[in-house]
């Protein structure tokens, strides 16, 4: 026991738990499917996390301060809606102008969202609340309830998704994957490396402490938005090459699953702790039994959501009881996970 | 060790004022600080050491006066500033991040050349400095769970990596044990020794003899004295502290004698809180309840009310033995309490008088199906309205929009409509104007004289003094002495609450005497 409690922290059990977590999971469907493991379910759970992982990166950021961007879906539905009329139009443009496109349009709204929260002092909730149905009204309004078409888009998007980065044996690792899993990474760095990451933890951790501080609280939290909203666009981005058909419904329900993914990852809604490994392997548990449920037929749809909200509040409550309990027995092996001191 | 003359000043604060509405916090006040001195400041609760602290940490701009850092007058317009300039303040509750490291919670607010955060780097200078300082804690590990004097350990070590020049503690030893007084004292003595300058705030006399070189005294927003520690007294500290006169203002009519006993408390105590509180409380007899704050008074008149009930001793009300674990059954016995905070506890601002007054006994207003009978509700409201002279154009209007002395009225009001037989009032007077004050004194007096028995709890001396038959006295959550009104003068009151030597008889006014 002494062990383990001194080559990891219990905030670290977190993400190993749902790693194995994540491999129960496969392990048991793959008893209850036919062909379950295999290339295809690779691909398509890939497929599918890659667009979430990326919204809920950004989540995490604003969540670390203690807030909350309902309105990423919307802003996704935007961006992959947007873009994807002015790829239709033109089939020229490029694919580095389409993607900054989206992912400029993004930080734009983020901007709004977060000059709301951080300079206007509305809380979040509400101001990201009302984007949500805003920026959803605009798209709406702009389409004229017309759909991009999947034909009408260049070529080299429609290959995106199909794009391979490497191959594992069997598995193929997509491009749109292997891009999620980068910004993943990016800014799981920016947190650990980047003063402006500890800096998030430090005002969701104590707001007070950290005006008291002198830190640029309000440009910390403002810079937040922005990020998120640019890297909703370009989830925006990555929806529109992988269906090609936007409607303007597209990116709808994202936010709530960005905040679960969030959630279940370990990520303290109240601010001030948490990882983006953790958001991704939220992401990725949530993904997963959300696919495999569709295709186990012993539960009905409807108990499907009932069960991934269900997970959510587990995650919740573990939060708050099981990481007080490991804390405790860490305490009792000796090993001091608190700063207490250690003469 | 002294600060020699000859040492040029670090800070100087040059005839500072700060006004917020009707408060004059800070009237043309000045301190100077030097390297290397520990300079205590001294005053009651709203002396104004608080807004002196914002001011010098840029929380709070002055409404005149200059401030001079090395010789240069400088404007501090926030806390970034206020860091940079290398001041910095500590607080009795310290301001740290739970989630941080030990190491990160001493560099987070730094200004690096790279945005990159070196770990290796951080660390290492983590643990040289808590090193320096005889601390020994993992600067790895997430901040939480750190025992108070090691949170203070870790701003302590924030102030030095940040080379403060002028360093402010605000009551720091407030939460601690003897034995981290101590450590906290050896920290402060190793600073004194690398030329910072420390502003030291407490209550507790002994410490600031203990420790500081130098000690100024503020009282009413006003500067009193600055003088050597060597020539200071603390019979000396504490009159300048108090030393002003009482207006006749508070027209105090003495019970006319002293009812039967209505509240008799015996070794009342709250683990952690306060312990062995004894009193009696008699029909018709205000008990003031004086000390500084942190002293527990309130916790107290919680206890009695049920909201944060005590773990033992004995409580008899009108000679029954009871105990008090709920408000509800406090008020089934007949006492009520009116608290300190209008806003949080004890007003529901947006709605009108009358939802406020009823609020507590509805049940009486209900007529047939338990529909609520607007009119009664209403004859009552306008009622107290009239006898408590609370000025407002109906009883509809919005408790909010009202001013703070006619708020307390109507809190005032709520409570009495419960015909209460002992009323507990918390503050009753704070923050409202000199002219709703007399009138809140005008009906406590009236109130007693029908034969409630009041307790009182209030940090103004002159107005416990005023309008108490008897006064107790607490300190840190023990009980220090009840003077009966002939015997409370302020320097004992004040001598008790602080925890000096207690003048024998009623000394004599200090008429002035410390107005240097």
């Amino acid at each position: 026991m002494k062990a383990i409690t001194r080559a990891i922290r219990p905030e670290q059990l977190r993400e190993i738990t749902l790693a194995a977590l994540i491999v129960v999971v496969v392990l048991f469907f793959s008893s209850q499917i036919q062909g379950y493991f295999s290339g295809r379910t690779f691909n398509r759970v890939t497929a599918s996390v890659a667009i979430i992982a990326v919204v809920a990166v950004g989540q995490t950021l604003v969540v670390l301060t203690r807030n909350i961007d309902l309105s990423v879906g919307s802003i996704v539905g935007f961006s992959a809606y947007f873009v994807g009329t002015q790829l239709a139009n033109d089939n020229t443009l490029s694919p580095a102008f389409a993607i900054a496109l989206a992912i400029g349009l993004g930080a734009l709204m983020g901007a709004i969202n977060g000059a709301l929260v951080a300079y206007g002092r509305v809380p979040a909730i509400i101001v990201t609340l009302g984007t949500l149905a805003i920026y959803r009204t605009i798209l709406v309004d702009m389409s004229g309830a017309k759909t991009v078409v999947v034909d009408a888009l260049p070529q080299w998007l429609k290959d995106l998704p199909r794009t391979n980065l490497i191959q594992i044996g069997e598995l193929d690792i997509r491009l749109m994957f292997g891009l999620a899993v980068f910004v993943v990474l990016v800014f799981q760095l920016v947190l650990v490396y980047l003063r402006f990451g500890r800096r998030l933890y430090a005002i969701g951790s104590n707001p007070e402490a950290a005006r008291n501080a002198g830190l640029p609280t309000q440009r910390i939290v403002f810079s937040a938005f922005v990020l998120c909203g640019a890297l909703a666009g370009l989830a925006g981005f990555m929806f529109l090459a992988r269906f090609g058909t936007i409607t303007v419904v597209a990116g709808q329900g994202m936010e709530l699953q960005s905040v679960a993914a969030v959630v279940v990852g370990g990520v303290n809604i109240f601010g001030g702790s948490g990882s983006m490994i953790g958001a991704f392997l939220g992401a990725t548990l949530i993904d997963l039994l959300e696919q495999s449920l569709i295709r186990w037929l012993r539960v009905s749809e409807f108990w499907r959501d009932a069960l991934l909200g269900l997970l959510i509040l587990l995650a919740v409550a573990s939060d708050a009881v099981i990481l007080n309990r490991l804390r405790r027995i860490w305490a009792q092996d000796g090993v001091s996970v608190q700063g207490k001191p250690v003469e | 060790m002294l600060a020699s003359p000859d040492k040029a000043p670090v800070l100087e604060m040059h005839h500072i004022s700060k006004r917020f509405d009707a408060t004059q916090a800070l009237d043309d006040v000045s301190l100077t600080l030097y390297p290397g001195e520990v300079h205590a400041l001294l005053g009651e609760n709203g002396a104004g050491k608080s807004t002196l602290i914002k001011i010098m940490t840029g929380i709070h701009q002055p409404d005149a006066g200059e401030i001079v850092l090395d010789g240069q007058p400088v404007q501090i317009a926030n806390a970034m500033q206020a860091q940079r300039l290398g001041i910095a303040a500590i607080y009795q509750e310290p301001m740290i991040f739970p989630d941080l490291s030990v190491a990160e919670n001493i560099f987070i607010g730094h200004a690096e050349r790279t945005p990159f955060v070196n770990w290796g780097r951080i660390v290492r200078e983590a643990e040289a400095i808590l090193g320096r300082l005889d601390v020994k804690l993992d600067v790895r590990m997430p901040a939480r769970g750190l025992t108070l004097a090691a949170q203070q350990a870790v701003e302590i070590a924030k102030a030095i990596s940040l080379q403060v020049r002028v360093l402010i503690m605000d009551e720091p030893t407030a939460s601690l044990s003897a034995h981290e007084v101590e450590q906290l004292f050896r920290l402060v003595d190793a600073l004194r020794r690398q030329g910072v300058a420390i502003l030291f705030i407490s209550h507790r006399l002994d410490e600031v003899f203990a420790i500081a070189d130098r000690v100024t005294v503020f009282r009413d927003g006003r500067w009193i004295s600055t003088r050597l520690r060597s020539e200071v007294t603390p019979e000396g500290a504490i009159r300048d502290m108090v030393g002003r006169e009482i207006g006749d203002f508070f027209a105090k009519t003495p019970a006319a004698q002293r009812g039967e006993s209505l509240l008799s408390v015996r070794g009342l105590s709250k683990r952690g809180v306060f312990s062995d509180i004894s009193f009696d409380v008699h029909r018709g007899e205000v008990l003031g309840f004086a000390g500084l704050v942190g002293a527990r008074r309130t916790d107290v008149g919680l206890a009695l009310f049920g909201i944060e009930p005590a773990d033992s001793g004995e409580i008899v009300f009108e000679g029954r033995p009871c105990t008090i674990r709920s408000p509800e059954q406090a008020m089934r016995l007949g006492i009520a309490y009116v608290s300190e905070d209008r806003r949080q506890l004890g007003l529901s601002l947006p709605q009108s008088i009358t939802a406020n007054i009823t609020l507590p006994l509805l049940r009486r207003y209900a007529a047939a199906f338990g529909l609520l009978d607007f009119k009664a509700e209403e004859q009552t409201a306008e009622r107290y309205k009239q006898q408590l002279a609370i000025r407002a154009p109906n009883v509809q209007v919005e408790v909010g929009k009202l001013s703070g002395g006619n708020q307390q009225k109507v809190m005032l009001a709520k409570w009495l409509n419960t015909a209460p037989k002992l009323l507990i009032l918390d503050e009753p007077t704070r923050g409202i104007d000199v002219g709703a004050k007399a009138e809140v004194h005008h009906i406590i007096n009236a109130l007693a004289q029908q034969g409630i028995g009041i307790i009182m709890i209030s940090s103004d001396l002159p107005e416990v003094l005023g309008m108490s038959d008897r006064v107790l006295v607490m300190r840190e959550g023990r009980q220090m002495g009840v003077f009966d009104r002939a015997q409370a003068t302020q320097e004992r009151i004040m001598a008790a609450a602080i925890g000096g030597a207690i003048p024998d008889s009623p000394a004599p006014r200090a008429d002035g005497e410390g107005m240097a």
